[in-house]
């Protein structure tokens, strides 16, 4: 039997802050299959963020277990825990965080070049994901001469250099006008048709409502 | 006598112009460039030499003038020097078995240190000294200034790998979000330490560089001001090969360490921390 690409059991985040403890995650139980499109929505404060940075093997859980394709992130050390993130989880943020002095190409190419895809195979590749998300034309501007739309879109298409189990955004309409966001939107629909397994956290109905299930979060649980 | 005796405490009161038949049978005095400037002689001219006001007697014809070897040790002396031949000067002083000083030319190839111990043995009441061992005598005191001054450049340069050093942890904070960033999404450790190592030697090989160029700049303007000011041929600033390459090897060294230091504090935190929510 294949395992689900993200499994969560159980999962608690504690913090201490100002000399107490805070309970960003209070007992979270999530499955995701393969193919699936998962919105997780919520107020500020809920822990959909905390949750999204434990999924992704970014922060680790104070109980509770994340397994990624059958593998604990628990049971791996931080240097087997950056390659799983560099070759089964894309991450897209908010303020899309491309490196400025590289060109939307070469921003593409980062991730394959730290897994050691020779030179050519990763620039055909990085051509091919930018125009996938419409940016053939832009692959030579640097990222700051590109537009928050197009910059979110090269940073979709450095999240899928690696041909990544799953997919994790973090509030990414958040900082694009309607319209963008709207095209952003259509790009994710169209990546999860193509197969791509996808969690969003949102603060956006519409992006919660455009994909195949929606999870909402408050004090740290999930409520629906 | 062949040589040219150094005469000290001339007193040359006066240049005047004497009948050609006359101006045949002077004796010949050789006059250093700035004294013939100050003068206003030229060649030709004729001058009436004493050792006090009051005993202006020797006339001579200005046979030469010469610019003398420059001498750091002469540098703000207002002296000047003109040579003659020791019978003039030994009639000049009225007293002709009385000399301070001379220099004796050797023929090629011969050894100076036997030459030195010839002299010290034949010529009683005299020391000799070859011009090397003058030379180190009165370089003691430039040695020290220099060994100075290399450890003022070393201090400097110290201090400028700790400015350096402080511009990379500014960079470095500045690079935070990147760093997490690319931590997220991967990017090892020892990838972030090597581009902000390369960051580092790529920023101290092009302050080597442009310090090596303000280095030879500051010299070649330090050296016209003061050729200038003390109308003399010294090189007053000197950047040499050895120097350049002391100065570079250190600063890459310093720069390296620099860097390695402000890139360890980096990778050594927490993404999330970086991230500004650990």
């Amino acid at each position: 039997m294949i395992p689900p690409p993200l499994l969560a059991r159980d999962l608690r985040k504690d913090y201490r802050m100002n000399g107490e403890t805070v309970h960003a995650l209070r007992g979270v139980s999530l499955r995701v299959d393969a193919g699936d499109y998962v919105a997780i929505a919520g107020p500020s404060g809920s822990g959909k963020s905390t949750l999204l940075q434990l999924l992704g093997g970014i922060d680790t859980p104070t109980a509770g277990v994340v397994e990624l394709l059958g593998t604990r992130l628990d049971a791996l050390s931080d240097r087997e825990l950056t390659h799983l993130r560099l070759t089964r989880v894309g991450f897209i943020f908010q303020r899309f965080h491309l490196l400025p002095v590289l060109t939307a190409r070469e921003n593409v190419e980062l991730p394959m070049a730290e897994a050691g895809v020779a030179r050519g195979e990763r620039r055909e590749r990085a051509e091919q994901l930018l125009a996938y998300v419409g940016l053939a034309h832009r692959g030579a501007h640097r990222a700051t001469q590109l537009s928050g739309g197009e910059m979110q879109r090269v940073a979709i298409a450095r999240a899928l250099a690696n041909r990544p189990t799953v997919l994790l955004a973090d509030e990414p309409t958040g900082e694009l006008d309607a319209a963008t966001g709207r095209e952003i939107l259509e790009l994710f629909r169209r990546l999860n048709d193509d197969g791509t397994t996808l969690i969003v956290v949102t603060h956006d109905d519409r992006l919660a409502a455009e994909a195949g299930r929606a999870i909402h979060m408050l004090d740290g649980t999930i409520r629906d | 006598m062949t040589g040219l005796p150094l005469l000290r405490n001339l007193l040359l009161l006066a240049a005047a112009a004497l009948p050609a038949p006359a101006r045949a049978q002077l004796p010949n005095v050789a006059v250093e460039r700035r004294l013939a400037q100050e003068l206003s002689l030229r060649v030709g001219d004729t001058i009436r030499l004493g050792t006090a006001p009051d005993s202006i007697r020797l006339v001579a014809t200005v046979a030469a003038v010469y610019e003398p070897r420059p001498d750091p040790a002469e540098i703000a002396r207002v002296e000047r020097h003109l040579r003659m031949h020791l019978p003039d000067l030994a009639a000049l002083l009225g007293a002709p078995d009385r000399v301070d000083r001379f220099g004796v030319g050797l023929v090629p190839g011969t050894p100076v240190d036997s030459a030195v111990a010839a002299l010290e043995r034949n010529a009683f009441g005299f020391r000799a000294y070859s011009s090397s061992a003058i030379a180190a005598e009165s370089s003691e005191t430039f040695l020290v200034v220099s060994r100075f001054h290399r450890a003022i450049a070393i201090i400097t340069i110290v201090a400028s790998a700790v400015f350096l050093l402080c511009i990379m942890l500014l960079k470095v904070e500045e690079r935070r979000m990147d760093a997490a960033v690319m931590r997220f999404v991967g990017v090892r450790r020892r990838t972030i330490f090597g581009a902000l190592l390369l960051e580092a030697a790529l920023v101290a090989a092009v302050g080597c560089v442009v310090g090596t160029g303000l280095a030879l700049v500051a010299g070649a303007a330090t050296n016209a001001y003061y050729r200038n000011f003390f109308d003399t041929a010294l090189t007053f600033s000197l950047v040499t090969p050895g120097i350049v390459l002391f100065s570079v090897a250190l600063s890459l060294v310093l720069g390296l360490l620099a860097g390695a230091a402000a890139a360890w504090r980096l990778v050594r935190t927490r993404p999330l921390v970086l991230w500004g929510r650990g």
